[in-house]
């Protein structure tokens, strides 16, 4: 037990570090978008009439701190974000990052973390009893539907499903709230519209999330069922379930769990598309926002660094479930 | 009683149906092994030995087809099983793991990397005994001791890959042997151990035969093993026996024109010049079985006209002692008593 404290110990430091390490480049690509935020802003009020003189623009880089060099800048703004989780100002539209965020990122990371959770929910059992069948029928209707789901892009079933609901219901299943609850504050009744309205990004996300994991699933799992310690169990007289659950799929389960740390980023990618469809605000539409049309490097550097931080996060977890489930792993990072 | 044997296999043809169509991967096996005593199975990869120990385990795939006249009877002190006619699923247990079981060439492998070693020991003792857990778990520590893993306490709870490699096999034999099998299948079980560790696996379990007077399916490549190892040895190629008979006499005097090429390509320590000779040319892919006798597409002395059209038959050349050739039903002083050339009946261990 204080070995695995230990263990869980070392790998926060680690994930601290590479967290630190993120923020590194995340700040370096922030500074590399040509023009300080000083210029930029006043070029936008330059355009709305007003004289800028080059003593306007020194006197806001002092203002911002811009005339400090690189390091002591990163620092301060590391230390804001890990200390006061403070992300600054918007270069562009001059607003507390934090407020213009809000729950957007914690929104969007809920519905891709459902998402993955219904994903490999259902992905895990369906993947494990259809490796085991020798059902023809079985396996190839779970085929057709991942296959389905993977090459069907996310937008195109946004698409039908909205087109279908509109139709039938005269509803558009757009948007994350109903009008009445968009600006409200959180109560109970907001949650619940709130969940009326989430289902449809987490079913899109969550269906191409499914047809990959199924597939990952399954793959682990003929790859274990093939190997001799499974015959040799067979060979001591184990047979059915207990065969299939305690040897192939309680080994999978290491495999399993490692590609789900890579899966939130995916899901992450394909968000914006969907969100830009079903019109949700949220985290992703929000950083292509910035990052293409306004060019507002502070606010991109704090979603990046958001999404880097969740991800790191989720990476942390699964390491902390892999040494959980898989000895070999427990003794290779505690030296046992 | 005794003289019952512990297995039997009569006319064993294993087939598998494949997209190409049916291969013949065993054809029409005799062989059987008493209590105490040690059956080598010698052949080059891809010649049946694995094909056959399954089967007697009913391990093969689901694409196995046994012909309607093979049998494999296993005598479990009382009643002689048809094993090749059993349709449960706990009349399956019951010879899997219980009445036989198999050691395989990987320890590493043949052990689940996330179980401990003690729990996949007390596991198939709960399927297979009346202990309980805790009696198991005594067994099980009893047994590792006994193949002489030290602080088998200590090692019960660990899992196989912090055993050394001749540990693991070890461990392995201790598990097989704690159900106290009629049967030991052993599928090259030093293959892939040193041969300073080879040697102690090989004593060990010739020990505990004796201890537990199981009989022994010892599969192997290599003909020095076997003189070591076995009382009895087979020779298979391309899923037939082409020689049978006492381990001394088959290496001695090796009767077929494989044997005596198996044995000219052991390297000799006495004479580290000479040239080893391999067996010429490759075997053959199952899917193109030759004609006649299995060998002659790589046999020297392969008579033109009659060793690819001729099906051998089992000659006998020393007591208990039989090769399956047309050169030696040819020879004069060779007991060609039951050789001619009606349907093979093959020989009878």
């Amino acid at each position: 037990m204080l070995q695995f404290t230990q263990f869980a110990l070392t790998r926060a430091l680690m994930a601290i570090f590479t967290l630190l390490l993120v923020s590194l480049i995340v700040f370096s690509l922030m500074e590399m978008v040509p023009g300080t935020c000083a210029e930029r802003y006043l070029a936008f009020k330059n355009t709305q009439g007003q004289q800028i003189s080059i003593d306007d623009i020194e006197a806001e880089e002092r203002r911002l701190g811009l005339d400090k060099p690189f390091l002591q800048r990163w620092g301060n703004w590391v230390g804001n974000v890990f200390f006061r989780g403070e992300f600054g100002d918007s270069c562009i539209l001059r607003l507390n990052i934090n407020q213009l965020l809000g729950d957007k990122f914690l929104l969007s990371l809920g519905i891709c973390l459902t998402s993955l959770i219904f994903a490999y929910l259902i992905a895990i059992p369906v993947g494990i009893l259809s490796s085991a069948s020798k059902s023809k029928w079985l396996n190839g209707s779970l085929r057709f539907v991942s296959y389905f789901g993977l090459a069907m892009p996310n937008f195109l079933l946004a698409l039908m499903i909205m087109l279908f609901s509109t139709m039938v219901f005269g509803d558009t299943l757009s948007g994350l709230f109903s009008k009445e609850y968009r600006d409200a504050e959180w109560s109970i009744a907001r949650v619940l519209d709130f969940l009326s309205h989430a289902w449809l990004p987490v079913f899109v996300l969550g269906w191409s999330a499914t047809a990959f994991a199924l597939q990952t699933v399954r793959a682990l799992m003929l790859d274990e069922s093939s190997k001799l310690y499974v015959t040799a169990a067979k060979a001591r007289g184990l047979s059915g379930g207990k065969l299939l659950w305690r040897y192939p799929a309680r080994h999978s389960l290491g495999p399993i769990i490692n590609s789900l740390g890579f899966d939130l980023n995916r899901v992450f990618n394909e968000l914006p598309i969907v969100a830009a469809i079903l019109t949700l605000t949220e985290a992703g539409s929000l950083l292509l926002d910035s990052l293409a049309r306004s060019n507002d490097q502070q606010l991109a550097g704090a979603i990046i660094f958001l999404l880097t931080a969740s991800i790191v996060a989720l990476n942390f977890i699964t390491d902390i479930a892999l040494a959980v489930v898989d000895p070999r792993v427990r003794r290779s990072v505690m030296g046992a | 009683m005794s003289s019952t044997p512990v297995i039997k296999a009569e006319n064993l043809t294993i087939r598998f149906t494949t997209d190409e169509g049916l291969i013949t991967a065993v054809e029409n096996v005799n062989f059987e092994i008493s209590a105490g005593e040690v059956l080598g199975l010698v052949g080059e990869s891809g010649s049946g030995k694995s094909v056959t120990a399954k089967s007697l385990m009913l391990l093969n795939a689901d694409n196995t087809v046994y012909d309607p006249d093979s049998k494999i009877w296993l005598y479990d002190g009382e009643h002689q099983i048809d094993v090749l006619a059993l349709k449960k699923k706990n009349e399956h247990r019951q010879i899997r793991g219980g009445l036989i079981s198999m050691i395989f060439q990987e320890p590493m492998a043949s052990f689940a990397p996330a179980i401990t070693v003690g729990n996949q020991m007390v596991e198939q003792l709960m399927l297979h005994t009346d202990l309980n857990k805790k009696q198991a778990a005594n067994l099980s520590i009893e047994m590792l001791e006994r193949v002489g893993i030290a602080d088998a306490p200590q090692r019960f709870k660990q899992y196989a890959f912090e055993f050394s490699g001749g540990m693991r096999q070890r461990a392995m034999i201790a598990m097989a042997l704690s159900t106290k099998p009629r049967l030991l299948i052993a599928d090259e079980p030093t293959t892939a151990l040193d041969v300073t560790i080879q040697a102690q696996v090989l004593e060990l379990m010739q020990d505990l035969v004796k201890e537990f007077n199981m009989a022994i399916l010892f599969i192997t490549h290599d003909l020095g093993v076997i003189a070591q190892t076995a009382d009895r040895v087979a020779v298979m190629y391309l899923g037939k026996l082409l020689e049978t008979g006492p381990v001394r006499n088959v290496i001695r005097h090796p009767a077929h024109p494989y044997t005596q090429g198996l044995l000219r390509a052991l390297p000799k320590l006495d004479d580290l010049d000479a040239e080893l000779s391999p067996v010429p040319g490759d075997i053959p892919s199952p899917l193109e079985r030759p004609n006649g006798c299995v060998f002659h597409t790589r046999c020297e002395s392969a008579i033109a006209g009659r060793c690819d059209q001729i099906l051998p038959v089992f000659t006998q050349i020393e007591p208990a002692h039989e090769a399956a050739c047309l050169l030696l039903e040819d020879h004069p002083s060779a007991n060609t008593g039951h050789a001619t050339d009606e349907a093979p009946d093959g020989a009878t261990l």
